[in-house]
């Protein structure tokens, strides 16, 4: 359990610091887009990673993981146009 | 199957689904990539072949200078004065990065601001560039340029007295984009005044600023509009356009509401789960709401706007 809270202060310190880097880059569209695209494939590493410590990974479980973050991209990608 | 059956499958886990709402199954989350992917592509075919989509922009060199001159005087500094020259200098700038598609503050045949400020027939002893795309009123340019340390400093110079404006709409490498231009310039002081400045120790602090872009001994090359510049100076101080759909609020709205159709969900599930103890092979739902809920942010905080 101990470890499970510790896994998730890793999660909120991933998305913390994207969301930094991504107001600290506001003024360059691209660069925004790569720090979202870095923060979803960094948070689908998280999930799988989190998971293979907890000994319940699952193919599914991977699959769910990059979709979640392959919908980030593309939404991120849609807000760029 | 009624609505109420067809409800509870797609929103609560349930036997009927494998205890996991159907709307957060693999193929439904692979099916909202592929939507979203089409959504996408649509939104750039139709937005280069219509005019219902597009990018609402309102900015006018007047406002540019007046939000830049309120940030002098709020800084203490002088304000500054429109010339003639220099906004001719920032129009035909404007003109090259469109013509031949860069964005950069030099153009890819070497060409450098001061080349376009000496070919206004504006003789400098001090000038500086703040360049802006993309956005979409004149206040959101100048509040950018304050957020940069580097074109804050620009704009908050002591030793610029004249400033030129371009604001241009075009295409650059396919895309529609707006280009506003800042160029900042001071004359060489006349003798006379030098020597007053001088004897103010504060003032020749200032003098000495001048040295940072002394002026290029290069060979003095007229662009076209030279002699006529008045109507191309005016051409390029204003850009309105409000489209019936502006792409930027219409991408953010379609993604706040998706994100939270699915925010909320995810936090339906994870209560229904909790209550009822179902041990289950799926993701983390908390997980999966916190990284939604960064990227709602991430889309409050996209801009269009790019500075150089």
């Amino acid at each position: 359990m101990r470890a499970h809270y510790l896994h998730f202060l890793i999660l909120l310190g991933i998305l913390a610091g994207g969301a930094w880097a991504f107001f600290y880059v506001r003024t360059d569209r691209y660069l925004q887009l790569l720090v979202g695209v870095a923060t979803a494939a960094a948070y689908v590493l998280w999930g799988i990673i989190h998971h293979v410590i907890q000994r319940d990974l699952h193919i599914k479980i991977v699959v769910e993981y990059i979709l979640i973050g392959a919908i980030a991209a593309v939404l991120l990608f849609t807000l760029a146009l | 199957m009624n609505f109420l059956h067809i409800a509870r499958h797609l929103f609560i886990p349930h036997h009927s689904n494998n205890h996991r709402p159907k709307a957060l199954h693999v193929d439904a989350l692979l099916f909202y990539v592929l939507l979203l992917s089409v959504f996408n592509l649509s939104l750039r075919f139709i937005r280069t072949r219509s005019d219902v989509l597009g990018y609402a922009t309102d900015i006018h060199a007047e406002q540019l200078l007046a939000g830049t001159n309120a940030q002098r005087a709020s800084a203490g500094l002088s304000t500054l004065s429109i010339s003639a020259p220099l906004s001719q200098a920032a129009a035909a700038k404007a003109q090259d990065m469109f013509a031949k598609g860069y964005w950069a503050h030099n153009s890819p045949d070497g060409k450098t601001p001061w080349d376009f400020i000496i070919g206004a027939g504006y003789r400098y002893s001090v000038a500086g560039e703040n360049l802006a795309k993309n956005f979409s009123t004149s206040q959101g340019v100048v509040d950018a340029w304050m957020a940069s340390p580097t074109h804050r400093a620009n704009l908050l110079k002591g030793s610029y007295r004249d400033v030129g404006f371009a604001v241009v709409n075009g295409t650059l490498n396919g895309e529609e984009t707006t280009l506003v231009v800042q160029i900042f310039g001071a004359t060489p002081v006349p003798k006379a005044v030098v020597a007053q400045v001088r004897a103010a120790p504060l003032e020749i602090e200032k003098t000495a600023a001048v040295s940072e872009a002394p002026p290029k001994t290069l060979v003095f090359t007229p662009l076209a509009p030279v002699t006529t510049p008045a109507p191309l100076t005016l051409a390029f101080t204003d850009v309105t356009k409000i489209p019936k759909i502006d792409v930027p609020t219409f991408t953010r709205q379609v993604a706040s509401v998706f994100l939270g159709i699915l925010i909320m969900i995810l936090a339906m599930d994870a209560a229904v789960i909790a209550k009822r103890g179902t041990v289950r092979v799926a993701g983390h739902n908390i997980a999966h709401i916190l990284f939604f809920a960064t990227i709602l942010l991430f889309s409050a905080m996209m801009r269009r706007g790019s500075l150089l």
